[in-house]
């Protein structure tokens, strides 16, 4: 069960079966399933000399019959109308089809009537339908994501679309597992258990063929949960390495833009971040910064080690071992110089906006009691000039979340003071917050104080002291994947979809976060998977949210609730 | 990893659907006809295929097929080198295996496998100098539509060409440290023997008189041809690590680096995306200046003239 791999096994199967050249033809999203996990070199090598978008190709009329087309699509209405048009006037010699996930008839139907000149070689079903950013983290780029924060009732069919989306990637991590989960979702969720229904009604009636395969003892597991149930992590300011670049800077599709983050030489504007090409960042991807920074210094000595020692080329021999090591030593120099300018852009970043100071009390504020003290940090922090926006409206939802019932009217003091405090502060964005994700909306204890136990625990942690101020916080997801490991996930708080239920531990789990993952919940899975506990985590969700992103979500649906709510 | 193969079905509805439309010319003689793989190709091929194309068989070809037709010309060449690097890697295993055959213990001199393995250096250096001679032609001819094709057959081919002189000069580079060593372990032997010779006879020495007899003098002669031979055998290695270097130089302007942003296709597919927009909105602003320029600055002092001529007119009508 590892995603990059299986996904890179559909393109080998595409690509190997089809000789001579060609020209692999994409939409916007398969674009980004195939780039994770996929290189340019990797393409030519399979004499792939071309990759196009499908709007793109659609445009040109020049024939080019040498060469042979492979499509690699969504089955949505418009590829299907792109490749109509396309397959009435040919431009390549032979048309393969491959989907990324199930065809409906009709479909079919209108692809076999415009097909009029024999053209099209095969049609195949390849469910590689989600891009695989890690081995054990995948994200669906699903569009227009605040969706997950509406009712049903103000827009259903972009509401179904979003849906749908999310249950065909579900469905198509299954099925290139060659498996039939059980399913589990969060209570409270409305979305959640929408979608958990309709791919228990997917994978058991409608294709329950497809997904009929070689029974395992244990079933897998799929859990779909709902962002609004730990709103905290998200917020948060990240101080790991992978996090902390994507929160700071921003991660697509594991490459950095950093075209607008200052002057840098052009081979640096937008740099690859992906642990698979990369053993330095492999290595460092979950370190806290404080220890990336001594790697890269590591890192640089040896540098120049090598440098060093390619200076003084006196004999034949060393410029032969010269010239052998150096596309090595350019790798080198090039990986070198693009975590020195990631590290130097984030500390710069840092000072600037005194994260240290913030970040500290958003920590306590996620992790610690002591409403007083809480308030008076919070204040302190609104009142210091160069604490940015973003960083005060911050905290003050993350004391919002944390302090919800205890005292309206420190918080309505400090709703005050942040809207005097940020000219930019849209007035009633973290009452909306507390709305979708207030403490009645909540499945699980996200502040660990609702029984006796978790309270007991936290402590038991308090006494023992932590490590590291900037990251004690543990999302919500490290308890559900303990209870999940120890058998101990509610049924209450999780319930089964229809009649399949779960006996024992299972030891393959999917957990499907609705609104979006973080990279702190992906280094989690990728720890405890490090544990060999005997039970597997995937970790998916329908984009990859940093606060940025989690906060224009917010506002978007905020906007359009209220717009809504005005007409009807 | 489950797939579903929807051809079958797909050409159930394709027949049913042919059968049910009008027979509009016998448009569809494409499929399989007048497709032939070339079958020599497959001979080529050692664990990756160029060649197979489809090409067009004039016997069967009709009219009615449109999209069918020869290949363009840099197919051509980029086959001529893909068939190059084959032959360079055949005979790059044949040279492996001569500089094992050299370097085993025999009792001839060796002169017989030391000049076969020049020949075949010498061919295979040739073959790579000759494929990327022609590498570079792939880029200079052709059409402009499908040059971002070229660009990447080049780059690929340029890939192969690459890791193949690496791989050249390893072999040659192993080989010729093995050779050192065994040398040096026969030298040194040598050296010692010579050495106590000298001891011996230095004590003779000093009695006979201080001029070369004859038995120096033609061992003088003797290592300095020898000198002269090594000299010139290390000038010829020099000179192909010289020739490989260029290539690797000329080589390593075409080979993307893996691991980095040119290494993405979706960067790349941007990449022309942009460059595109960028030349519709050229375009566009060219069309705008035409415009402006020519025609409607023309067509204005006509309409201009017009009026002036017919006010002319009418004068001259009031006037006389």
């Amino acid at each position: 069960m590892v995603l990059v791999s299986s996904a890179r096994d559909y393109i080998n199967r595409m690509l190997q079966d089809i000789s001579g050249m060609k020209v692999l033809i994409l939409d916007s999203q398969t674009v980004s399933v195939v780039s994770v996990v996929y290189s340019q070199s990797e393409l030519l090598q399979k004499e792939v000399f071309l990759v196009e978008l499908v709007d793109a190709i659609s445009m040109s009329k020049e024939s080019m019959s040498h060469l042979k087309a492979v499509y690699f699509l969504r089955p949505t209405s418009e590829n299907i109308q792109h490749l109509k048009r396309q397959l009435a006037k040919p431009r390549f010699g032979e048309y393969n089809l491959f989907f990324s996930n199930m065809l409906n008839t009709t479909q079919l139907h209108i692809l076999a009537d415009s097909d009029e000149h024999e053209v099209v070689q095969q049609v195949q079903e390849f469910f590689a339908d989600f891009v695989a950013n890690e081995p054990y983290h995948f994200s669906l780029n699903t569009p227009s994501n605040y969706m997950y924060m509406l009712p049903a009732v103000i827009d259903p069919p972009n509401l179904q679309n979003y849906c749908d989306r999310i249950v065909d990637g579900v469905a198509a991590i299954f099925l290139a597992f060659k498996r039939r989960p059980v399913i589990r979702y969060s209570r409270t969720s409305d979305i959640a258990k929408r979608i958990a229904q309709e791919a228990s009604k997917l994978m058991y009636q409608q294709e329950s063929g497809l997904f009929d395969f070689r029974r395992t003892e244990i079933s897998p597991l799929l859990l779909v949960i709902d962002r609004r149930d730990d709103p905290v992590t998200p917020l948060l300011n990240q101080w790991t390495y992978q996090a902390m670049v994507h929160e700071l800077i921003g991660i697509k599709d594991n490459k950095v833009d950093l075209g607008n983050a200052g002057k840098f030489s052009k081979d640096q504007q937008e740099v690859v971040l992906s642990s698979e090409q990369d053993t330095f960042f492999k290595s460092n991807m979950y370190e806290n910064f404080g220890d990336i920074g001594m790697s890269i210094k590591r890192m640089v000595d040896d540098f120049q080690q090598v440098a060093k020692s390619n200076q003084n080329i006196q004999t034949i021999e060393d410029m032969a071992k010269f010239v052998d090591n150096y596309p090595e030593y350019r790798k080198m120099q090039g990986n070198v110089s693009k975590h020195v300018t990631l590290v130097t852009e984030m500390s710069k970043i840092v000072e600037e906006r005194k994260l240290m100071l913030v970040s500290q009390t958003e920590q306590e504020l996620a992790c610690n009691g002591g409403q007083g003290a809480a308030f008076e940090a919070v204040t302190n922090l609104l009142n210091n000039q160069s604490v940015s926006d973003i960083d005060r409206l911050r905290l003050v939802m993350l004391y919002a979340l944390r302090y919800e019932k205890e005292s309206p009217l420190q918080l309505m003091q400090l709703f005050n003071k942040l809207a005097s405090r940020s000219p930019k502060y849209k007035p009633g964005l973290v009452q909306f917050l507390l709305k979708q994700a207030g403490v009645d909306r909540r499945t699980g204890d996200l502040y660990g104080n609702r029984d006796i136990l978790n309270i007991a625990r936290n402590m038991a942690r308090g006494l023992k002291g932590v490590e590291n101020v900037y990251t004690q916080h543990q999302p919500l997801l490290f308890q559900t994947m303990e209870s999940i490991t120890k058998g101990r996930l509610r049924d209450v708080d999780y319930p089964f979809v229809g009649n399949h239920f779960q006996q024992g531990r299972p030891q393959e789990v999917v957990i499907f976060i609705v609104g979006g993952t973080t990279y702190e919940e992906s280094r989690c899975v990728a720890l405890q998977n490090g544990l060999n506990s005997g039970t597997r985590f995937i970790l998916g969700g329908s984009s990859l949210l940093n606060s940025k992103r989690f906060l224009k979500d917010l506002e978007e649906a905020q906007r359009i609730a209220r717009s809504s709510t005005g007409v009807v | 990893m489950a797939t579903r193969n929807r051809t079958f079905l797909f050409r159930r509805y394709r027949d049913a659907l042919k059968s049910v439309r009008v027979p509009s010319g016998r448009s569809a003689v494409s499929d399989g006809g007048a497709m032939i793989e070339m079958a020599d190709a497959s001979l080529l091929k050692q664990n990756r295929s160029y060649a197979p194309l489809s090409t067009h068989d004039p016997g069967t070809s009709s009219v009615g097929t449109p999209m069918m037709g020869l290949p363009p010309a840099w197919v051509d060449v980029s086959e001529e080198i893909a068939a190059n690097i084959q032959r360079a890697r055949s005979k790059m295993s044949e040279l492996s295996k001569a500089h094992a055959q050299a370097l085993m213990p025999s009792f001839g001199d060796g002169r017989e496998d030391q000049h076969r393995i020049e020949a075949l250096t010498h061919e295979v250096t040739d073959l790579l100098k000759k494929s990327e001679r022609s590498l570079r032609r792939l880029s200079a001819a052709g059409r402009a539509e499908d040059s971002t094709v070229r660009k990447n057959v080049q780059r690929s081919l340029a890939t192969d060409l690459q890791s193949l002189s690496m791989e050249l000069r390893r072999k040659q580079s192993m080989y010729l440290k093995r050779l050192q060593q065994q040398k040096e372990g026969s030298d040194g032997v040598d050296l010692e023997m010579t050495l106590n010779g000298m001891h011996s006879r230095s004590e003779d020495d000093d009695f006979d008189d201080f001029g070369f007899n004859e038995h120096q003098m033609a061992k003088l002669k003797k290592s300095e041809a020898f000198t002269m031979e090594r000299d010139r055998e290390i000038q010829q290695v020099a000179e192909s690590v010289n020739e490989l270097a260029q290539i690797m130089k000329d080589l390593s302007v075409l080979v993307i680096d893996q691991g980095t942003i040119v290494d993405r296709i979706d960067h790349n597919i941007q990449n022309v995306a942009a460059s595109v927009d960028e030349g519709l909105k050229q375009l566009q602003k060219a069309e705008r200046h035409q415009k402006q320029g020519g025609m409607v600055m023309c067509a204005t002092v006509l309409v201009i003239m017009c009026f002036i001529m017919l006010v002319l007119l009418i004068f001259k009508a009031i006037l006389f």
